[in-house]
């Protein structure tokens, strides 16, 4: 994984000095040659990658060519902001997409139905960029204000905190909410249908009880897969969401790294996003035995 | 209370009695120390100028070099830095226009030209700290500019370095003492003071090492550098020992990073952000937070920003003259402005034009310019010289647009391919990433270009000297004249304004007669601001205006 980040990276036409020389609207090749050799991408692409990956096994992420400071105290306040974000986003998925699903199942082909399925579907084809500048451009329209543009510290100022994460979150989250109320619809109807959960109807369980003791535990194994795919993709996936509410992100900050081809940041930052889908999808697992004695004794 | 306060009284006069000697030698140390800085040609403060309040400020990018603005060519950079620095002489803040009878002083507190402009002596402020209580002195200047005209015996260098070719007239720089420094000139030039005026030429302090601007700021100016949060923000806070009295007025400045354009101005209108960005609020922009009520004053000024074709002359087919006059005969000026800049923009020659720049041509000389006439007359024009060229219905010129994958430069590329095509033109557009322009610029690996040129000084020995001088490494079409060559010199060293005006309008008719570097526009900024910012004016110059000395908050 590191190999191909290191070299896809560097396959890219430019580098950095490219870039700071076009801030200043020429090129001196003299100087170009002497700022490489300062910032050490002068070296052969296998040397570069060897002082990398001894830097990292000593806890020494690298230096930004950019800001000429450690890559980690770049990278380090950006990372809580895009958790919370994903977090957040992920929390309202849940809340909304899977209770949803369960109605829309429950009352399949009813007015409920098709009235959360065009939700739901609008939800998918809606892209959350447009979303998030809709919300953006229809508060500053309507009440003459937006959330800060500014990170707000929950330490300062937590409602603060909150409006200016809840609108990107929900901005984000209704679109893998609507995947998930398809998915947990379709898993529930498949399990609606089993002799087990009508059995259960048979021997007059009362409804709630059947939905969500036999059915949802069934049906919820797909789920909690998409929820651990979505919050992992979210993750690298914020780009315009933490664009157009301005919060300082990972996924932002990770293209204009990849511009700026400032090697160290985007090294680590695609680093740190394959680590979270390595163990979000670890969780999940986990989850499984957890939720699935089969998954559980089978193993 | 009648007991206490007796007691108290006596309290303090038995202290001062002990401490007094003490007392009295800090004080008198502390006068010396702190003598206050000389104030000469420092306006009087505003009478109604309120104190407080922090300033927030847009930003569209986080800095490129820090705050090293001598590194950098980009308003990015020198808008969020000029608060922190000094130069030795500024342009009026409060006139948008912008010229020799507008440069006041700044850490100069005076200057004289002497040997009939060959020395230009300033004499420095005293008593002026840098914002970590060093003095600043004339070894300060003289490291400053030295290092950036890259002189032999320069104390250090730049890494990056894109004005060193407004000060290849200077000689020698002469700390003759501790508050006077001489500029030795190889021949005159009066517009010396228009470039140490701009917002490009601040000065640095001799003993902090130039790579610690990248992430620091030490300067002389009203505020001194708080913090930067990369990708966030860059906040200012007042310099308490600044040297002009009164200022600054505001207790901060608050620099926010806002990438997206749409949300930069919903901030705007929602008040989270009291003042625009130089050059950001184009025409459709003003004209649609105007249409939404937003509570915001509007000032249309000029950028000295234009948009112009570069091509590369030193290759076939733009080593011909005739070519290149008919590429710029075919493109309608006032068609451009309308089209790609919704009326946001002018027509002018290579000098911004008359009211927002003081050099351009008059409306009667550019209308027999190619490319400002009659279209269709133009047109006509066009064909005929490209068939003079050997190109025609038979054998169509063929060539690539290249220019930035940026929506503006787009746009722009699209209007001329549009408009070449109607005279038989050929033109493919070819989009090339920020970071691989300037290289391929640079290596001349290109037909034709679409590129935008910001103007440091409107003056035209900043402007001259930098595009279209033989060997300037921002002259990307290696136009290279050598009568033009020897008016651009004749001009520099005028020293009668009226003398030297029709030698600049001479050169600009030249050049677009000659399509050294076809100018399609010079761009404008409807500059929006909260009506609680006072004493902000805007300037018909993206890059010298924000210093924020004189601003105050009316709340």
């Amino acid at each position: 994984m590191s190999v191909v980040i290191f070299v896809l990276m560097r396959l890219a036409p430019g580098d950095i000095v490219d870039v700071l020389f076009a801030a200043a609207g020429y090129v001196n090749e003299s100087d170009k040659q002497f700022l490489m050799k300062e910032l050490g991408i002068d070296k052969p692409i296998w040397a570069q990658y060897v002082d990398w990956l001894r830097g990292l096994a000593a806890g020494d992420l690298g230096k930004s060519y950019r800001y000429d400071q450690s890559a980690w105290e770049v990278i380090g306040p950006l990372v809580p902001v895009t958790v919370e974000l994903a977090a957040l986003a992920t929390i309202f998925s849940i809340l909304f997409g899977v209770p949803a699903g369960i109605l829309s199942a429950v009352r399949q082909d009813t007015t409920l139905d098709y009235v959360l399925r065009v939700v739901s579907l609008a939800g998918l084809s809606l892209p959350s960029f447009w979303l998030g500048m809709v919300i953006i451009l229809g508060l500053v329209a309507w009440a003459g204000w937006i959330p800060a543009v500014t990170y707000v510290s929950p330490r300062e100022d937590l409602a603060g905190h909150l409006v200016q994460f809840l609108l990107p979150a929900a901005a984000v989250g209704y679109r893998s909410s609507a995947l998930l109320m398809r998915i947990t619809r379709s898993a529930m109807l498949e399990v609606l249908r089993e002799d087990y959960v009508r059995t259960a109807w048979a021997k007059g369980q009362n409804g709630r009880a059947v939905i969500w003791r036999h059915a949802l535990k069934n049906a919820i194994l797909p789920v909690v897969t998409v929820i651990g795919i979505e919050f992992a993709f979210l993750i690298g996936g914020l780009v315009v969401t933490e664009t157009v509410f301005n919060l300082p992100g990972v996924a932002r900050f990770l293209v204009e790294a990849i511009l700026w081809r400032d090697y160290p940041i985007v090294q680590n930052l695609v680093l740190f996003i394959a680590v979270v889908v390595v163990l979000s999808n670890l969780l999940v697992d986990l989850l499984y035995g957890w939720l699935d004695p089969r998954v559980r004794y089978s193993s | 209370m009648r007991l206490r306060l007796p007691a108290a009284l006596l309290a303090i006069v038995g202290v001062a009695l002990l401490a007094g000697p003490v007392l009295g030698q800090a004080q008198k140390g502390a006068d010396t120390g702190k003598a206050p800085a000389s104030t000469k040609g420092a306006r009087a403060p505003h009478p109604n100028g309120k104190k407080g309040g922090i300033l927030l400020a847009m930003h569209r990018e986080d800095l490129a070099q820090g705050f090293s603005i001598h590194e950098t060519a980009t308003i990015a950079t020198v808008w969020p830095s000029m608060p922190c620095f000094n130069n030795l002489v500024m342009f009026d803040p409060f006139k948008p226009v912008e010229s020799l009878d507008t440069v006041i002083p700044d850490l100069a507190e005076r200057w004289s030209w002497q040997d009939n402009y060959r020395n230009l002596v300033l004499f420095l402020r005293k008593n002026v700290k840098w914002h970590d209580g060093q003095p600043f002195t004339s070894k300060d200047v003289k490291y400053t500019f030295d290092m950036v005209r890259q002189a032999a015996d320069a104390q250090t260098r730049l890494r990056i370095n894109p004005r060193k070719d407004w000060y290849a007239n200077v000689e020698t720089i002469e700390a003759a003492d501790p508050h006077t420094v001489i500029f030795h000139l190889k021949r005159p030039q009066p517009s010396l003071l228009m470039m140490l005026a701009s917002g490009y030429s601040p000065v640095y302090p001799a003993h902090v090492p130039v790579a610690e601007f990248r992430s620091k700021c030490v300067g002389t100016g009203p505020f001194k550098l708080k913090e930067w949060r990369k990708g966030e923000y860059i906040e200012f806070t007042r310099n308490p020992d600044y040297w002009a009295p009164g200022r600054p007025y505001l207790d901060g400045i608050r620099y926010v990073i806002v990438k997206e354009r749409g949300t930069r101005f919903a901030a705007l209108q929602a008040g989270r952000l009291d003042i625009s960005f130089p050059g950001e609020a184009t025409k459709p922009i003003a004209d649609q937070l105007k249409a939404s009520g937003a509570k915001l004053n509007f000032t249309p000024v000029g950028t000295n920003v234009n948009d112009n074709l570069i091509m590369n002359i030193k290759k076939p087919p733009f080593d011909n003259v005739k070519v290149r006059r008919a590429i710029s005969l075919a493109v309608d000026r006032r068609a451009y402005a309308k089209a790609v800049h919704q009326g946001g923009a002018v027509a002018g020659a290579s000098m911004q034009p008359k009211p927002y720049g003081f050099w351009g041509l008059l409306e009667k000389d550019l209308a027999r310019l190619p490319g400002y006439g009659k279209p269709e007359e133009n047109k006509a024009e066009a064909r005929k010289l490209l068939a003079e060229a050997g190109y025609g219905p038979q054998k169509r010129l063929q060539v690539e647009m290249g220019t930035r994958a940026i929506a503006i430069y787009v746009d722009f590329a699209s209007f001329v391919i549009n408009e070449l095509k109607q005279v038989g033109i050929e033109a493919t557009l070819k989009q090339v990433e920020t970071a691989q322009w300037h290289p391929l610029v640079t290596r001349r690996e290109y037909q034709m270009g679409a590129n935008l040129t910001g103007l440091g000084i409107d003056d035209p020995d900043g402007n001259f000297y930098e595009n279209f001088a033989c060997g300037s490494p921002r002259n990307y079409t290696d136009y290279c004249d050598e009568q033009v060559m020897k008016m651009i010199d004749a001009q520099s060293q005028e020293l009668d304004l009226k003398k030297r005006q029709p030698l600049v309008a001479q050169i600009q008719r030249k050049l677009e007669q000659d399509a050294a570097r076809p100018i399609m526009g010079w761009r404008l900024d409807h500059f929006p601001m909260a009506p609680h910012v006072k004493n902000l004016v805007p300037h018909h110059n993206i890059y010298n205006y924000g210093r924020m000395q004189e601003v105050w908050l009316d709340k």
